[in-house]
This record gives structure tokens, C-alpha cells and sequence, in this order.
């Protein structure tokens, strides 16, 4: 063999050297330290962990507290981090009227510690965290709904509902694991969606039937029913009184239980008119609530209130009625002339 | 063979080091957020430290979401993400996407970790709630550029598995030499035994 030729084999025995020993130098590093392919997202998997649903309730739950404790833009400013959607609209016109309320009334949220009940499954959205009070010194169980729309809008309060004595809540999956969101009615007596449809058509005034209700009878109803006829017949002199139920669009929530069953959380609004009678004049002065949202002491023609009614039903998988757990009112608007 | 593992093993173990650290860096020079994909961050079993450094001593923020979060809050932003890494060479692929700035995330709730800091910002990820994404922004009302991302991964056994590929790459080369050594003898004898047998006379 040449010089020439020596050169080039060792030359190639050395590359071939080189080559092999990276090659086999990278295979066994990476086998080494064990990389592996990512493991692929769970459906059922809880997006949030405890701790994470917890710092959101103790966040959310403070800004509540500085915004019913708070005036001006800093209350203002803590009321829209703590409540969303109808939660903002009621949590505003409840400090708004707070000077007008009795003080019991005024702060069910100051408690401290929520405890929290579940949280949403799976990655989709909208997502939901259930959690409930109780103030110390006694007082009904407040049921929370909070709510984030998209991944970037964080967790706010969508509803604060006051729970209806003896209504207890079944318990929802760990919320490690999460609960899942009822979007339908598969597998429940009754269609969320139909459920508070009905449940709003049956305390229309004038009084409407709703033959075979999927849903039993509850002090909360009774009393709006019972209320409205008190008013209408108070003022059949000077007007005509007629108030209309209707559930709020995006508002009803319905999570699945452990049994089964659902919670269906929703947002009823409630529109009390009064259309007054040819030349009829009524002082309204001492209905401060309405003074106050429509600045208005004295209406000739008509006037309104809006109330938005917060409320949680209990809901069967197979077979039975729908049961009332909480209901909350809440005056958010009037208008007069 | 033995001896490509002993190489090998010898290389691995001087990169670990006897804490048994993979280290991996890369630097981002592009304006964008810097993201390191559930592909890499849920690579391997065990913790990831994240550390996330500006040149420019700038607020970092380091932030871990699920991926099918981290992603809807990326959109289509500009982004440089890191998709794979190469051991023992310690480098990472970035890849370049996306154009505009990200959207204000801080206030979102999606961030299972979260880490701020001047100049730079670490966290330690650990397994088992993947797929995760970690995604490092500008802290502050600057743009993202020139950003240095490290990753390790700390397990002190792979020092020693790196020394015992060594150790039995070193075992299988000396038996090879001295299988070869014996043999190459016993060719150089038998060669010897053929050259005289002319000269044996009865």
C-alpha cells in the first residue's frame, strides 16, 4: 500500500471514528436521561389545581370585601375584579342602594375562608369554580358561581345566592378531578335550560300555569307570587300592575354531581310595571330604592323596577322534580315618567 | 465498540458532572415571548429548573400554563419556541412564529406557576400535570429581546449509569484487545511454525 493510500484509509477509519461515536454519543445521552414524548392533554383533567382555585376565591373574595367596604374608584375598581356578568350588575346597584338597604343586608359576602366545592373539568370553556360561606355568627350558607369566559379573563363572581333553609348541597367530584359542565340534558329529570325557562314562566303575574312543573313547589316562588298579587291589588286604583320573568341568555350553569345529579345555577330577571291609570299621580318618595335609580320622586304615566332573582336548583338524573337550594333578589334598575 | 463506549460514557459523564445535571441553553434574539413547549418541558420524569435572563436587565416574567392555555393565549403572537433539545450537546432548536405582541396575560388564570424578577426570572416545573408550556414575556413595557433560556434537568443516578456505560465500554475493550492480542500471537506462532517445518528432516 502507498503513503497515499494509508492516509486516506486511516483518514476514513478515523471519520467512520467520529461519526459513529457522535451518533451512538447522542442515541445514548437522550437514552440516558429518558427523554420521551410529552404526554397528550386530558379531557377529564381539572385545568386548575387546589392551590390555584384557592388563591382565586381568597383574590376574588377580597376585592368583594374593599368594594362593599370602599367608595369611589377604588371600590369601583374592585368591584370589576371581583364580580362579572348579572354577579357585576347586582354587586353595583347593591352598593349603589347600600345607603337605602337595611345594614344586615348590605354585606352577605363579608366572610372570610370560602370553602371551595368544585371546579370545572377539562380544558374547554367557560369554566367555573363553586364555593360557599357562612358567616361565623350564623346566618344561611352562601352558595358562589365564579366564572372565566376565555383563557385570558380570569375567574370572577357570576352569582351570590343565599341558600333556602333546610337545602343542603350533594357533594361534586374532588376538585382535583374536576366536575363536569352539563351542557345538555342527557342523563337529568329535566333540561337545565327548560328547567329555569318553566321555573320563570310560573311567577309571571297575571298568574300563568305551567301544567306538570319539573320543578316543587318553594318558599322563594310563593313568595314572589304571593308579593306580586299584594302589589297589583294595592294599586288596582291608580294602575295596572303586571310583572314578567325571563332568564337572562349565558346565564344558566349546570354542574354535575357525584350521584349524577346536577346544580343548576341561572339569572332571572324580573320586570315589575305599573302602567297608571288616566289621570292618576304617584308619589314615590317613599320607595327610596326607586328614588334613588331613577331620581324620580312623583310618576304620572308609568314606571319600572328591575330586579335580577339569583337562583340554584337541585336537579334528579332520571326521575322527580327539581328542588330550590338558594334564591337572592336583587333591584338593579327603574325607570319612571 | 467498547471503546466508542467508553468515549461516550467519559463525555456524558464529564457534562453531568456529579450532580447529574443536563444542561441546555439557547439565546433568542428575536422581539417576541420566548416559549418552551410541553415537548420539551415534559420531556423527561423529572424537575426542570427554567431560568429566563435579559441582556438588558429588563422585568422577566416566567410563567407555566397547561398547553391548550398557553396556546390560546399566544395566538398568533410572535413568539421564538424552543421544540427540542440535543444531548450531550446542550443545545435547543428555536423556532421562530407569529408576528404582533403578545396581549397583557397577567391577570389570567391559567398560570399554574408564576415567577418576576429583574433581569431574570426562574422556576422549577415539576412533572406530572403535563402537557405544560412555560412562556417567558417582558416584564415590563420594553420589548423581549436578546433572552438567554436554561434548562436543566438534575438526576444524580444518570452520573452513575453515564460511569457504568464507561466502566463496561472500558471492560468490553480490554477483552477485545486482549482477545485480539491473543490471537494476533497465535497467528505470529502458528506463521513461525509453518516457516520452519521445511527445515524438519526424517
Amino acid at each position: 500500500m502507498t503513503r497515499d493510500g494509508m492516509s486516506l484509509r486511516l483518514l476514513a477509519i478515523a471519520t467512520c471514528a467520529v461519526m459513529v461515536t457522535s451518533v451512538t454519543g447522542c442515541a445514548a445521552g437522550e437514552a440516558l436521561l429518558g427523554i420521551h414524548e410529552a404526554p397528550t392533554a386530558k379531557a377529564d383533567a381539572a385545568p386548575l389545581t387546589v392551590d390555584q382555585a384557592k388563591r382565586i376565591l381568597t383574590r376574588s373574595f377580597t376585592a368583594a370585601r374593599v368594594a362593599e367596604t370602599t367608595s369611589g374608584a377604588a371600590g369601583k375598581a374592585a368591584l370589576r375584579t371581583a364580580y362579572t356578568g348579572e354577579g357585576l350588575r347586582g354587586a353595583v346597584a347593591r352598593v349603589r342602594l347600600a345607603s337605602v338597604r337595611p345594614a344586615a343586608t348590605s354585606s352577605p359576602l363579608l366572610v372570610p375562608r370560602p370553602k371551595l366545592l368544585a371546579v370545572s373539568r377539562g380544558f374547554g370553556f367557560p369554566r367555573f369554580i363553586v364555593a360557599q360561606t357562612q358567616a361565623s355568627e350564623g346566618g344561611v350558607p352562601i352558595l358562589h358561581l365564579l366564572t372565566s369566559p376565555d383563557a385570558a379573563t380570569p375567574y370572577r363572581i357570576s352569582a351570590s345566592v343565599e341558600m333556602v333553609p333546610p337545602a343542603q348541597v350533594d357533594p361534586f367530584d374532588p376538585p382535583g378531578k374536576g366536575s363536569p359542565l352539563v351542557t345538555g340534558g342527557a342523563g337529568l329529570a329535566v333540561a337545565p335550560a327548560k328547567l329555569l325557562s318553566l321555573y320563570a314562566a310560573r311567577m309571571a303575574f297575571p298568574v300563568r300555569e305551567v301544567p306538570k312543573p319539573p320543578f316543587a313547589a318553594d318558599s322563594f316562588s310563593a313568595q314572589v307570587r304571593a308579593g306580586a298579587a299584594g302589589v297589583a291589588k294595592a294599586v288596582t286604583s291608580q294602575a295596572v300592575f303586571t310583572q314578567t320573568h325571563k332568564v337572562l341568555p349565558g346565564s344558566v350553569y349546570a354542574v354535575r354531581q357525584v350521584a349524577g345529579d346536577a346544580l343548576v345555577f341561572g339569572v332571572i330577571e324580573r320586570t315589575d310595571t305599573f302602567a297608571l291609570k288616566k289621570g292618576q299621580s304617584v308619589n314615590t318618595a317613599s320607595n327610596k330604592a326607586f328614588a334613588l335609580l331613577t331620581g324620580k320622586k312623583k310618576v304620572t304615566r308609568a314606571a319600572s323596577l328591575t330586579t335580577l332573582e339569583f337562583v340554584v336548583l337541585a336537579v334528579p338524573r332520571s326521575k322527580g322534580q327539581a328542588t330550590l337550594v338558594a334564591a337572592t333578589e336583587q333591584i338593579v334598575a327603574g325607570s319612571g315618567s | 465498540m467498547g471503546i466508542v463506549l467508553v468515549v461516550v460514557g467519559s463525555w456524558i459523564v464529564v457534562k453531568l458532572g456529579p450532580a447529574g445535571e443536563a444542561q441546555f441553553r439557547a439565546t433568542a434574539k428575536a422581539p417576541g415571548s420566548v416559549v418552551v413547549a410541553s415537548e420539551v418541558l415534559n420531556s423527561m420524569d423529572v424537575p426542570v429548573r427554567v431560568t429566563a435572563t435579559r441582556r438588558d436587565g429588563g422585568a422577566v416574567r416566567l410563567a407555566v400554563a397547561p398547553s391548550p392555555d398557553a396556546r390560546a393565549i399566544l395566538a398568533s403572537s410572535a413568539a421564538a419556541t424552543v421544540r427540542a433539545v440535543h444531548y450531550p450537546a446542550g443545545t435547543m432548536d428555536l423556532r421562530a412564529s407569529g408576528a404582533g405582541a403578545l396581549a397583557d396575560s397577567s391577570t389570567a388564570d391559567v398560570w399554574r406557576l408564576v415567577d418576576e424578577g429583574a433581569g431574570s426570572a426562574a422556576l422549577v416545573v415539576d412533572q406530572g400535570r403535563g402537557p405544560e408550556t412555560a412562556v417567558v414575556t417582558s416584564g415590563d413595557a420594553t420589548a423581549l429581546t436578546d433572552l438567554t433560556l436554561t434548562l436543566v434537568w438534575a438526576n444524580r443516578a444518570w452520573f452513575f449509569e453515564a460511569l457504568l456505560l464507561a466502566t463496561i465500554g472500558a471492560v468490553i475493550a480490554v477483552f477485545a484487545f486482549s482477545d485480539l492480542w491473543q490471537g494476533r500471537t497465535i497467528a505470529v506462532l502458528g506463521a513461525g511454525a509453518e516457516t520452519t517445518t521445511p527445515d524438519v528432516r526424517t
